[in-house]
């Protein structure tokens, strides 16, 4: 066990590429400080010290980072602690996004259907097209379990439940669906609460001491496993998604009404189906959605017309 | 009343989704019901929020509905499916204990079907294979422009929804 500790640690050093030796915990302390002492107007480190000010971290990130980086890949713990009071760079984003999507992945596989994986990425990709935002690489990915639910992790990963593409009558749904996701992204609402709570648990990490390597970084970043994906967003992030969502799908050239569908079928379900717990869990109840959606819609989308595509949607058994 | 039932059935069959159809349905805002699915058609009657209805059939954005005995075109998005009435607040209780984190015991399963968790999640260990499958699933930008244009969508301007007024009417589903 010692022996091991010792490597990684070794390890760690020579990854830093020849820089002092991370004391992360205490690096947290001084950036915490910092934070705390906020109130006047923050002048740049000085310059002897190895902190960077919260506006440059991001840009440091981005420069050190090879693009794209390996999943096992080590990067300099430093940069995800800066993120913690800076914007989340990129990379940073994109990292933190594969280690969510690898632990659901853990939970949940991949149904062996290429030929509806590749639909659901077109369809996605399309709709990702009209977010306007272009840096990331999106992937979608349909997930084996009857569960109904849909989600989305940062850096442009998203996922659609077996259970709930089964529900989907069309390609105007379908989009729906993963425009209300894409919207996650674009707003970046996971990155907003992990920067929320991240405070707090960077002060547990400095205590514990467990950032090993940058691995473990994102995923004390995140918690265990994937139960970022059950704590859910603010309600307010969920009534965004849906009013930026259906412009999205309305702006592919898909009717506007696909996810108003979904919900309004979602709203007719049997409150008590265990499909459904943890999708009523983290969102506000399909009603409550849909009679946002309409505040905002009214007769707005009166004279949007766009397609259904029922015959093209891959049907699934 | 069977002769009229069995054609709204096929309709729902063949051309929505949802069992939800031709099924009550409760009203979520005050609104007009419309003899033809527009806002320009003539105004047949209307509905008060909380009001229930019967939900007859669909096409885009409206719902044909019947309440007492006026029938009419109502906006899909002023009706909720569902006999759980006006949402959050009438069915919190129910869904909400059945779901709250300090529940122990799993939801009972319908159908033998049982959905994620917390602990599910939780326990989830990273699986590099899965997104290694995930990342060869990707498509171009180029492959997604031909996709599209393979079925005549093409991008269409839409004006971004208005943000809403402050003070959200609606309660949030999780009960605490």
């Amino acid at each position: 066990m010692k022996i091991k500790l010792m490597v990684l640690a070794i390890s760690l050093l020579a990854s830093s590429g020849g820089a002092a030796g991370i004391d992360f915990g205490k690096l947290l302390e001084e950036r915490i400080n910092q934070e705390l002492n906020k109130d006047k107007p923050t002048q740049p480190a000085p310059a002897q010290q190895p902190a960077q000010t919260p506006g440059q971290a991001p840009a440091a990130a981005q420069s050190a980072a090879a693009p794209p980086p390996p999943a096992k890949q080590k990067i300099d713990a430093r940069q995800l602690g800066f993120a913690l009071f800076g914007d989340y760079s990129l990379e940073e984003e994109t990292r933190i996004g594969r280690q969510i999507s690898g632990n659901l992945l853990g939970a949940v596989p991949l149904v062996r259907d290429d030929k509806l994986q590749g639909y659901v990425n077109l369809v996605g990709n399309w709709v990702a097209l009209q977010s306007g935002r272009k840096d990331v690489i999106w992937h979608f990915g349909v997930l084996d379990t009857e569960d109904i639910n849909a989600f989305a992790a940062p850096g442009g990963y998203i996922f659609v439940t077996k259970g709930l593409y089964r529900r989907l009558n069309s390609e105007a749904e379908l989009a729906g669906v993963l425009a209300h996701e894409i919207a996650h992204v674009t707003q970046k609402h996971h990155l907003k609460m992990l920067k929320q709570s991240s405070l707090i648990g960077a002060l547990g990490q400095a205590a514990s001491s467990k950032a090993k390597d940058s691995d473990q970084v994102v995923q004390n970043l995140i918690g265990n496993g994937a139960e970022i994906m059950a704590r859910g967003l603010d309600k307010n992030a969920e009534f965004q998604a849906d009013r930026i969502g259906i412009v999205y799908a309305a702006r592919a050239g898909y009717t506007p009404w696909g996810l108003p569908d979904v919900l309004q079928d979602l709203a007719g379900l049997p409150a008590k189906d265990s499909r459904t717990s943890l999708l009523y869990k983290t969102h506000p109840h399909p009603a409550d959605r849909l009679a946002a959606l309409g505040e905002a819609v009214g007769g707005r989308l009166d004279a949007v017309r766009g397609k259904e595509l029922a015959d093209r949607f891959y049907r699934v058994r | 009343m069977k002769t009229f039932l069995m054609p709204a059935a096929a309709l729902v069959l063949c051309v929505t989704a949802a069992s939800a159809w031709a099924a009550p349905g409760t009203v979520l805002r005050n609104d007009k019901l419309y003899s033809q699915p527009s806002a320009s058609a003539r105004v047949a009657g209307s509905v008060a929020k909380g009001a229930s209805v019967n939900i007859l059939s669909k096409q885009g954005g409206w719902l044909r509905v019947s309440s007492g005995k006026t029938t009419g075109w109502i906006r899909l998005l002023s009706v909720r499916a569902g006999a759980g009435g006006l949402g959050g607040a009438g069915l919190g209780d129910v869904v909400g204990a059945a779901t709250t984190r300090s529940d122990p015991s799993r939801v009972v399963a319908v159908a033998g079907l049982r959905g994620l968790n917390d602990e599910d999640l939780k326990q989830a260990k990273f699986n590099a294979d899965e997104l290694a499958r995930l990342d060869t699933l990707s498509v171009t930008a180029t492959q997604a422009r031909s996709f599209a244009s393979q079925s005549g969508l093409a991008a269409v301007n839409v004006p971004g929804l208005p943000e809403p007024k402050p003070a959200q009417p609606s309660s949030s589903w999780e009960s605490n």
